[in-house]
């Protein structure tokens, strides 16, 4: 071997050896478990700081993955790899549960698998869901932009949303559509003209949908905010409008194309999920209020769960979905609904928390 | 040979890192898979190689693969049989390569320009021709042809019916395809012209090489690999999606062909390098996996792994010089 290569070789190893950083080649009898979500975002930092907490109470190694990108494709290898790695459980946020059917019903066959945040079909044998009544969750943010735009009087209304081929994607719609609809008006074709132009659209109740549909974006890395951008663009001089994000990146690049227009206050924004944006700017008064699904929760159970399983306790198994919450400026008494506790919390007492959560994981809240 | 020194000694630093990793890092099952990755990467890293010999470069293949797999899906889904669609959406990837070569040579558009548009156009033609497609829509609505997706799932990507992974055919086409541009690269004239039109395109043209057809034709190999990368994605994966497949796949070839030898400037580069330098990525990605790093780390780690690669591509280019 000439020189260069005696030379060359250490600087691949090094390489080769700051790729392996830990390597933590379990100890036999440790029971390891997978968690992998839908994508990369601040939400999953919280799910993973639950996750991590659990993995340290219930004694278990723990393997969590953000996909970069919001890809069955880029999240399928991980899942494999898990499976190869003998993990004892796996918990997925599904993308596509149809498309994604024969693949997670293969690995439900060899691993416990649960399913967060967005279910699977049933029948490829996950344990349990982890997660809100999304359809429900959807209806509580009807009833944030009832709150905005009184019903009587309605209003121009624009939904954006990464995917709506997810199971909680179109749930969070169809539910934010059941609760503005009324029986007359349940999606009734309508065309209104703005900045003398015709814009078609739905009805629900007196709410005018833009389009007809919810605006998908694709997920964080797309440049979601060129979405309200252009909505807001359209809507120029509408009176009484009010977007809504219902993935936890839109209600952020929501209100930035809205500040970026001179327009908070005028149009009105409803959000989904605790982005600390989304809640500093409820606390502003800029964001009406947010749904939240408390995603350490999601983490925290999705964990706890797969290691009783792994141990042959399948009591931790979840019947029903977890309550969501809804957080405005002043916050609100608890109400009971479906048989769940629905908490209102300020949404100042909730960025505290959610701070809080950051910094288990050494995160700062990025506000 | 000293120039496949290199990503051959990172490899055996990552294949050692995954048995270090995991007393499953490197069983049978988890090789066989990380082999099937490595053979869909490999497949796209030859065109982009090809093109990079001539002293080209091409952008477009990470939309031309995401492209090629939604188009394979609406194809049948649509109601096209498999077969057909297949050969449809590999003659797109040709197509593709012959508009590329012909705007690089004919009108004389700079190769990094006119892939960098087509990286945008074949990007949003995907979004247009379907924005989300999955095999059991194909299926759903076509039971007729699940057994010739079984068939060219099993053939190509090396999955049974039920999507588990049997044999890596992905690697063993990539196998064939680099015994082919081999062949062709180090045994043959073309292959020749191919590291002529490279090294010093001038000098070629002088000697008789009919340069704008060479560098076409590899423009077209390479679209077409491209499009076989995209079919094998949507065999593979349950689900493509026409804003995220293939995705950044221009640069992971790029990557594979700089760390397999192939010189940026061209003139270059050996189809045995091209394998090892596409084997390099995904092995990383399965390494890391199993390790436990960090979603965030992933970049970091590619873009060290480039960056040693590029030094060792210019250590040896000094040497050689050196040496002449």
């Amino acid at each position: 071997m000439s020189r260069l290569s005696r030379a060359l070789l250490p600087v691949a190893l090094a390489a080769g050896l700051a790729a392996v950083p830990a390597c933590n080649k379990p100890a036999s009898g440790r029971i390891k478990v997978g968690v992998v979500t839908n994508c990369a975002d601040p939400f999953w930092d919280l799910c993973e700081a639950g996750a991590n907490k659990a993995a340290k109470d219930f004694d278990v190694d723990l393997q969590f993955r953000q996909p970069e990108a919001l890809d069955v494709s880029r999240q399928t290898p991980i899942i494999n790899s898990f499976v190869e790695q003998g993990v004892k459980g796996i918990a997925v946020s599904v993308i596509n549960p149809k498309g994604q059917k024969k693949d997670l019903t293969r690995v439900a066959a060899e691993v416990p698998l649960l399913t967060m945040d967005n279910d699977a079909d049933p029948d490829t044998g996950r344990l349990c869901y982890v997660g809100v009544d999304n359809k429900a969750a959807g209806r509580a943010v009807g009833r944030l932009v009832k709150r905005a735009l009184p019903p009587e009087k309605g209003g121009v209304i624009a939904m954006f949303i990464g995917s709506d081929i997810s199971a909680n994607g179109g749930a969070r719609i169809q539910g934010v559509l059941d609760e503005l609809a009324t029986p007359d008006a349940n999606g009734a074709d309508a065309t209104r003209t703005f900045n003398g132009r015709d814009v078609k659209g739905k009805m629900y109740g007196r709410y005018f949908l833009v389009d007809g549909e919810a605006k998908t974006d694709g997920g964080p890395d797309k440049n979601p905010q060129q979405y309200p951008v252009t909505m807001l663009e359209r809507l120029e001089g509408v009176p009484d409008v009010c977007l809504v994000g219902l993935y936890a990146y839109n209600p952020p690049a929501i209100l930035s194309a809205v500040r970026a227009n001179k327009l908070v206050g005028k149009v009105k924004i409803v959000g989904f999920d605790e982005n600390p944006v989304t809640l500093k700017a409820i606390t502003a008064g800029e964001i009406e209020g947010t749904v939240v699904q408390d995603p350490y929760n999601y983490g925290y159970k999705s964990v706890e769960i797969l290691a009783a399983v792994a141990r042959g306790d399948k009591s931790k198994l979840l019947t029903q979905p977890l309550p969501y919450q809804v957080v405005t400026k002043d916050g609100g008494p608890d109400q009971t609904a479906d048989g769940l506790t629905i908490k209102f919390p300020k949404a100042a007492d909730y960025a505290e928390l959610v701070r809080g959560q950051f910094a288990s994981i050494g995160k700062s809240a990025g506000e | 040979m000293t120039r496949i020194l290199g990503v051959l000694g990172l490899l055996a630093v990552l294949y050692a890192g995954l048995w270090l990793s995991s007393e499953s890092g490197l069983s049978g099952r988890s090789l066989t898979s990380l082999a099937n990755d490595q053979g869909r990467y490999g497949v796209v890293t030859l065109g982009a190689a090809l093109v990079i010999i001539t002293g080209g470069i091409d952008l477009s293949v990470g939309a031309v693969v995401g492209c090629a797999a939604v188009l394979f899906g609406t194809l049948t889904r649509d109601g096209l049989h498999p077969y057909p669609a297949a050969l449809a959406v590999l003659l797109f990837g040709a197509g593709v390569g012959l508009a590329n070569g012909l705007l690089v040579t004919r009108l004389k558009l700079q190769p990094f320009l006119v892939t960098l548009c087509g990286m945008f156009v074949f990007r949003g033609a995907a979004r247009l021709v379907g924005t989300v497609v999955d095999q059991s829509q194909v299926t759903e609505a076509h039971p007729e042809f699940a057994g010739a997706m079984n068939a060219l799932t099993y053939v190509l990507v090396g999955k049974d019916e039920k999507g588990a992974l049997v044999f890596p055919a992905m690697f063993a086409w990539l196998l064939a395809l680099a015994a082919a541009v081999g062949f062709f690269l180090h045994r043959t004239a073309y292959g020749r012209y191919w590291y002529a039109i490279g090294y010093n395109e001038q000098a070629a043209r002088y000697a008789g090489v009919n340069v704008d057809r060479h560098r076409t034709v590899v423009y077209v190999v390479c679209s077409a690999l491209a499009a076989l990368g995209g079919l094998l994605l949507f065999l593979d994966s349950s689900t493509v999606q026409a804003d995220s497949a293939g995705a950044g796949q221009e640069l992971n070839a790029i990557l594979g062909a700089v760390l397999g030898g192939c010189s940026l400037r061209g003139g270059e580069g050996t189809a045995v390098g091209m394998v090892l330098g596409a084997m390099v990525l995904p092995a990383i990605e399965k390494l890391v996996t199993f390790v436990g790093m960090g979603n965030r780390v992933i970049p970091v780690v590619i873009g060290l792994t480039l960056l040693i690669g590029t030094i060792v591509d210019e250590l040896i280019r000094r040497r050689s010089r050196l040496r002449g």
